[in-house]
């Protein structure tokens, strides 16, 4: 098979434009998020703003990333308020406001909101994260805010104060990067979230996976076909990611290592599962449509006229003797 | 539930509660792996695949990570099944997979390809189920070997 052909197909059959509908639906509802944000908290708060995939141009249509940040005033909780009350202020206002109709929950540094199900059985995920300029009018100049970590964010404590970002220059690099180089980086950062879209809970975050993939571009030489191109960012990620030496800097704060996200055996995972997926795909080519699958929603439709078939004239088995599955 | 595979436009139909009844089976085996024989039968098209039933090994060895079952003392049960009317007959295997996803390993695809290649089995296109599961979720994946590749099939929205 022609793994290259194949890929592509992958990225065909996870763009966006596919689901217009449901874009439409998750464009809605954050419209509507955040302008109950900033009425709720008006004076208190700058321009919500969107982050996440889909302001990134790296959004696949099986998971668009519509997060939102919501950039409070140095005093919005009071003079001595804490990032914590921020957080928990938030959460207090999206749990009264949505609880009806959406799922609340506290997440790493953001509120999840999930929509339930609608009649077309759609469900619209809007996560917000609250984050708080570091000095009186500071974010004006610099855009830069404090986050609060409510449960264990790889190296980052529960509880901490310490996350501090411009979450606009990180969107601005990948974005630019991204639309740039949309051959080569933004097919890669598509193919590993369509990756990460067929595992249980990954740690790994997309923003990991965007700033690993430009990494590897800016430190090895990626060409060839697309299957090329993969293979050797696959192969960077797996040989890189649990040296000692490796950071990932953060681009909205250099001092921000997103390497800290991810705990040792973390990236000890990530490692063996790049390892994993080369090697099987080295074994068969076949075993890429496991690890990077199309679509279905919108594969083509081959229609030929296949049918389930009998080798002989009769139904009747005794399965093989023995078998070992793994 | 209704599963196709759109690229070569086969289905599997089966019931929610043999599905349920299947992981509970499995999950009993904890941390083991545990699986069994699919039973059922074709619709008049050919296109879909019922599946009905299960039979359960009476001999198998099994761990974290394997799973080896025998085919001693099922044929009674093989030969019920295919003197019920409508006709049920084996067609394909599950096994679980504790803690992980399910996908085929290895070992799984080398027994797939034994299986349909067998001179035994009298139908070309065994499916294959594997039950992945970890404390907080519980996935599926039908498999089927056609014209020698391996394709998954998929729920689709109704």
């Amino acid at each position: 098979m022609n793994k290259s052909e194949h890929l592509d197909s992958v990225i065909k059959t996870h763009q966006i434009t596919k689901e217009e509908k449901l874009l439409n639906k998750f464009r809605e509802r954050n419209k509507e998020v955040k302008d109950d944000l900033f009425e709720h908290y008006k004076g208190s708060i700058y321009n919500p703003f969107n982050s996440g995939s889909y302001a990134k141009n790296t959004a696949i249509n099986t998971k668009f990333d519509f997060d939102l940040i919501a950039p409070f005033k140095r005093y919005a909780f009071g003079t001595k308020g804490t990032l914590k009350e921020m957080y928990e202020d938030v959460y207090d206002f999206l749990y009264e406001k949505y609880k009806d109709v959406a799922k609340v929950k506290k997440q790493k540094v953001s509120i999840g909101i999930e929509f339930y199900a609608d009649s077309e059985n759609d469900i619209v995920k809007i996560d917000v994260t609250p984050g708080r300029e570091l000095n009186e009018k500071q974010y004006i100049e610099d855009s830069k805010l404090n986050l609060y970590v409510y449960s264990r964010y790889g190296k980052f404590d529960a509880g901490s104060e310490r996350i501090q970002t411009n979450i606009q220059a990180q969107i601005d690099s990948i974005r630019n990067r991204a639309t740039t180089e949309k051959d080569s980086i933004r097919k890669i950062i598509r193919l590993l979230k369509v990756w990460k879209k067929t595992k249980f809970d990954y740690p790994t975050k997309s923003y990991f996976l965007e700033l690993i993939t430009i990494k590897a571009f800016d430190n090895k030489t990626i060409a060839g076909n697309l299957w090329d191109k993969l293979k050797t960012v696959l192969e960077y990620i797996k040989d890189e990611v649990t040296k000692d030496s490796f950071t990932l800097k953060d681009k909205g704060n250099s001092s921000n290592d997103l390497a800290d996200t991810l705990t040792e055996s973390e990236k000890r995972t990530l490692s063996n599962d790049m390892k994993n997926i080369l090697d099987r795909i080295e074994e068969n080519d076949e075993n890429i449509k496991t690890y990077f699958p199309e679509n279905a929603k919108f594969k083509e439709d081959k229609k030929e006229e296949n049918k389930y078939q009998v080798k002989g004239s009769g139904f009747f088995t005794i399965p093989p003797k023995n078998e070992r599955f793994g | 539930m209704i599963l196709t595979n759109i690229e070569i436009g086969l289905s599997i139909e089966i019931d929610d509660k043999l599905v349920g009844n299947l992981i509970y089976i499995g999950k009993k085996h904890y941390p083991n792996e545990f699986g069994g024989f699919l039973i059922g039968n074709y619709s008049d098209d050919f296109k879909k695949l019922n599946i009905t039933d299960t039979i359960l090994p009476n001999r198998y060895k099994s761990t974290p990570f394997l799973f080896e079952r025998e085919n001693i003392g099922v044929d009674e049960q093989f030969e019920k099944f295919y003197k019920e009317n409508p006709q049920k007959f084996y067609v394909g295997e599950w096994h679980t997979h504790p803690n992980n996803l399910p996908i085929p390993s290895n070992m799984d695809i080398k027994a797939m390809n034994n299986i349909t290649n067998s001179k035994e089995v009298a139908i070309q296109n065994p499916i294959f189920l594997i039950i992945g599961y970890n404390k907080i979720k519980t996935e599926l994946g039908f498999y089927i070997i056609f014209k020698n590749k391996i394709y998954k099939y998929e729920t689709v929205n109704k």
